[in-house]
């Protein structure tokens, strides 16, 4: 549901507007915005700035959406902190790692290649759908 | 650096509730508590051999980049929105 949707809906639980005007406003909304919401395929080529995460699901027979958007600067800012992570530290999750059977590295990860990995992250797009749920994660 | 913060929360009987903070001036009120944080990083970045102007930067550079940020949820009538900008 986008903003102007919400901000109607808002409006008619508040009983500052009718039913009857709030459907009009919908529509009038509907009318100015033919697309349905923008998804991956729908994304103009160009500079990705954010990462979504889509989430439409049913739980407890009631429908449910979880929409996260993060901009890909925060992401690069993240892997820049994770660069600052001491070595003993890094031993340490390496253990922990190892003991849960995922031989992974993680002093063997440089910040150059996370970086890189954040950079080719807009090309990315994964689609999961199940008769109850689908996750879209992609970038736009 | 974000300008504000806004939640919004949909309760199941339908009533709203929304809550704007602007960060600057809730910073300005905390900055004693932020300066201690501050300080109190700074310590850790010593014993841990992290370089405190290399954590501060990338602090910083992580503060700044969270305007854009969004979390929707919905669930039948229930709906909670942070969002930050």
């Amino acid at each position: 549901m986008n903003e102007q949707r919400k901000d109607i809906l808002d409006m008619l639980a508040e009983g500052k507007i009718s039913a009857e005007e709030a459907e009009q406003l919908i529509a009038a909304l509907e009318r100015d915005q033919p697309t349905a919401a923008p998804g991956p395929d729908a994304r103009p080529k160009g500079k990705a700035k954010y990462l979504r995460v889509v989430v439409d699901a049913i739980e407890d027979d009631e429908p449910t959406r979880v929409n996260v958007r993060v901009p890909l600067q925060l992401l690069r800012a993240g892997v820049r902190l994770a660069a600052l992570i001491p070595p003993q530290a890094l031993g340490k999750a390496n253990a922990e790692l190892m003991k849960s059977g995922v031989p992974l590295d993680l002093t063997q990860l440089k910040p150059e290649q996370l970086e890189a990995l954040v950079e080719h992250l807009d090309e990315m797009t994964v689609e999961v759908d199940q008769p109850d749920a689908r996750v879209r994660v992609f970038c736009e | 650096m974000p300008q504000s913060l806004t939640v919004r929360v949909r309760r199941p009987d339908g009533r709203p509730i929304r809550i704007w903070v602007p960060v600057l001036p809730v910073v300005l009120v905390f900055l004693p508590v932020v300066v201690l944080a501050v300080l109190v990083g700074a310590v850790a970045c010593l014993v841990y051999h992290v370089s405190v102007v290399r954590a501060l930067a990338t602090g910083w550079r992580l503060v700044a980049a969270l305007p854009g940020t969004r979390f929707d949820l919905e669930q039948g009538r229930t709906a909670v929105l942070v969002s930050i900008r």
